[in-house]
């Protein structure tokens, strides 16, 4: 019992989600929803708005993608460095289903999202045999096969890539549907991932992250629970690359399974605090800023790759309980973002 | 018949060049428990700096080895030194090296990326289109030599491990960290020579693929999933175990292409790495990878 006892005592300081204990967090999350639900229309009245709101739904999007990881990454210790594989999978599903069926990906998102998921189940069945490196191994293996795969597979346009049609909206809302779909899936992620944290599996999940074999022998379906975290933690994943392979219309393996991408869904959960429920959310959205930042200041992509880099050695280095961890640690979390 | 037996005289003279790369990168996990995911980026390196000579000043790829050798050597110490060693004990050592050398390849990409731009590279010396005749079967001269220096190198590690004092400390820390701490091997120090020894295997290695391949910057991913099949189907951390799956990759990868056409032929070494780390994590001479 011992590995499950060590996860509860950690546990006790949460409160219920708007209990009288944490107004300000209640409030706070109240008053932020309903500003990013809002927030769009102010392009109805200035229209100048649209790189804000591209840039708010490129982090709903990240936010989404990094919750979702934080499940097996975070909660269960398993770092998946291949989670780009869902967003394509997802991505690719709807772009078909667009291109040859003519079906909205608004529509088959959801469906893109348990695809994921179905295949995070038979991935995971297989590659959490194992543990520590050789996963991490598997899951960069796993990106380089898919890709080899997109790479030769006509039906999906093979390595040139699969071109979507152009939604035909005008130019003040034409992010609007982008848009509130990233936020509905930021959202829900993270409220998953919130639930998850205060269920009985969550439990039972950081059990496995802090020793496995005595989780097992308190009783833990360990594989189990492993490879179900596995696959929730692909579910939004899938939906997102649903909505954003609509989003630039173009789907291309060169794009989608980058291992770069996999290495930025770790390192804004790293930064933010890996296992926590607002670190990943923090990490998305200093990590995206911190990125545009240095976009438009050092202009070259290189050395864009170059800071992305660095950061991810310093927070490894120095910060291995990431910004929220690290703010806890020390007593100086502020009340609004203390999600546990 | 003869055609196949040309293939396989193809896939084995590239073994060679496999299993200097995969030597480097095994030494590194077998003393250190260092998952080296920048390897390949490392030895992009090299190859830039081989790439670079070459150009400006006309020398020849495999002598450049000269140089990249002993420079990625001590690259390798100052990164130990600065990165690895402050956390060697660390209770999530292995996961973290793999994050960290993740991290490290990010940097060379883009450093390498913004010196040389993301244009496919290559240095082109005479030998690298040329081919030798024996008998009935043809060999392509720059892989040809690339292979008997490999092997060269390769005899030289082996020599140095047998027969130098040094050598007998990295094998047994390779062996058992901890019992060779306890007989008096000053584990931190051979950790920082192993590691620079690996560097310099990729340096070598770096050189000899100037022109034998095409790079450039991002290109590394793939190398490092080919160099990782290599030794995860040798066994991590076994020498032996890396020439063994350096030579059977290379053939294999060969037979692939002739059959299913060049495009198909990296997914023989991905699906190695995924298969052999599925059902035999420990490879054929290794012992079990532990978290």
């Amino acid at each position: 019992m011992s590995a499950a006892a060590n996860a509860k005592t950690e546990l006790q300081s949460p409160g219920l989600p708007g209990s009288a204990s944490k107004p300000a967090r209640k409030w706070f999350l109240a008053a932020l929803l309903i500003a990013l639900l809002l927030f769009p229309l102010t392009n109805l009245v200035s229209g100048s708005m649209n790189y804000v709101l591209f840039m708010m739904l490129y982090i709903f999007m990240y936010i989404a993608m990094a919750s979702s990881w934080n499940i097996i990454g975070g909660y269960t210790g398993y770092t998946s460095l291949g989670h780009n594989v869902f967003f394509a999978i997802g991505a690719y599903f709807s772009g078909v289903m667009l291109v040859y069926f003519k079906i909205s990906p608004y529509l088959t998102a959801p469906l893109a999202g348990l695809l994921a998921m179905g295949v995070g189940l038979l991935v995971g069945v297989i590659s959490l045999r194992t543990r520590g490196p050789a996963f991490i191994i598997s899951t960069v293996a796993m990106i380089l096969l898919v890709k080899i795969t997109f790479d030769n597979w006509d039906y999906i346009g093979g390595s040139n890539g699969l071109s979507l049609p152009i939604p035909d909206l005008d130019v003040t809302i034409s992010k609007f549907p982008p848009y509130y779909a990233m936020l509905l899936l930021a959202v829900g992620a993270v409220y998953l991932s919130y639930r998850i944290r205060h269920s009985k599996f969550g439990l039972g999940l950081r059990a496995i992250s802090q020793d496995e074999t005595k989780a097992e022998v308190a009783g833990i379906n360990t594989n189990y629970y492993k490879i179900l975290a596995f696959a929730i933690s692909a579910l939004f994943v899938g939906m997102a690359g649903s909505i954003w392979g609509y989003y630039l219309t173009y789907l291309r393996p060169n794009i989608f399974l980058t291992v770069l991408m996999a290495a930025q869904l770790v390192l804004m959960t790293l930064l933010g605090g890996k296992g926590t429920v607002a670190g990943p959310v923090v990490g998305a959205v200093v990590f995206i800023l911190a990125n545009e930042f240095f976009v438009s200041q050092l202009g070259f992509t290189e050395l864009n790759i170059v800071a992305t880099g660095v950061l991810m050695i310093v927070v490894l280095l120095f910060f291995p309980e990431g910004i929220v961890g690290t703010l806890k640690e020390r007593g100086k979390l502020p009340q609004f973002l203390d999600w546990e | 018949m003869t055609q196949m037996v040309q293939i396989f005289l193809l896939g084995m003279s590239l073994g060679g060049v496999y299993a200097l790369m995969a030597a480097g990168l095994t030494i590194v996990f077998g003393v250190m428990r260092i998952v080296n995911i920048a390897h390949a980026a490392f030895m992009f390196i090299a190859a830039y700096i081989t790439y670079f000579l070459f150009q400006s000043f006309g020398v020849d790829p495999i002598l450049s080895i000269l140089v990249t050798m002993p420079v990625m050597y001590l690259l390798g110490v100052v990164v130990y030194r600065l990165v690895f060693a402050r956390i060697a004990d660390s209770s999530r050592f292995a996961e973290l090296t793999v994050l960290l050398t993740f991290s490290l390849a990010l940097v060379i990409e883009g450093l390498l990326g913004a010196m040389f731009t993301n244009i496919y590279r290559s240095t082109n010396p005479r030998y690298a289109t040329d081919a030798i005749l024996f008998g009935n079967f043809y060999l392509p001269e720059g892989q040809f030599y690339a292979t008997l220096i490999s092997l060269a190198l390769l005899g030289g590690l082996w020599l140095f491990l047998r027969t130098t004092r040094t050598g007998y400390a990295i094998r047994a820390a390779m062996q058992n960290r901890t019992a060779a701490q306890v007989v008096g091997v000053d584990v931190s120090r051979i950790s920082t020579i192993a590691f620079g020894l690996g560097m310099a295997m990729a340096g070598a290695s770096g050189s000899l693929s100037s022109f034998l391949f095409t790079f450039f910057p991002g290109k590394h991913w793939e190398w490092v999933a080919i160099l990782l099949s290599l030794i995860v189907l040798g066994g991590m951390g076994s020498l032996l175990g890396s020439l063994v799956g350096a030579f059977a990759l290379a053939v294999s990868a060969a037979y692939v292409s002739y059959f299913y056409g060049p495009t198909w032929s990296p997914i023989t070494f991905f699906l190695a790495l995924f298969l052999i780390l599925m059902f035999r994590p420990r490879g054929l001479f290794g012992k079990p990878m532990e978290a």
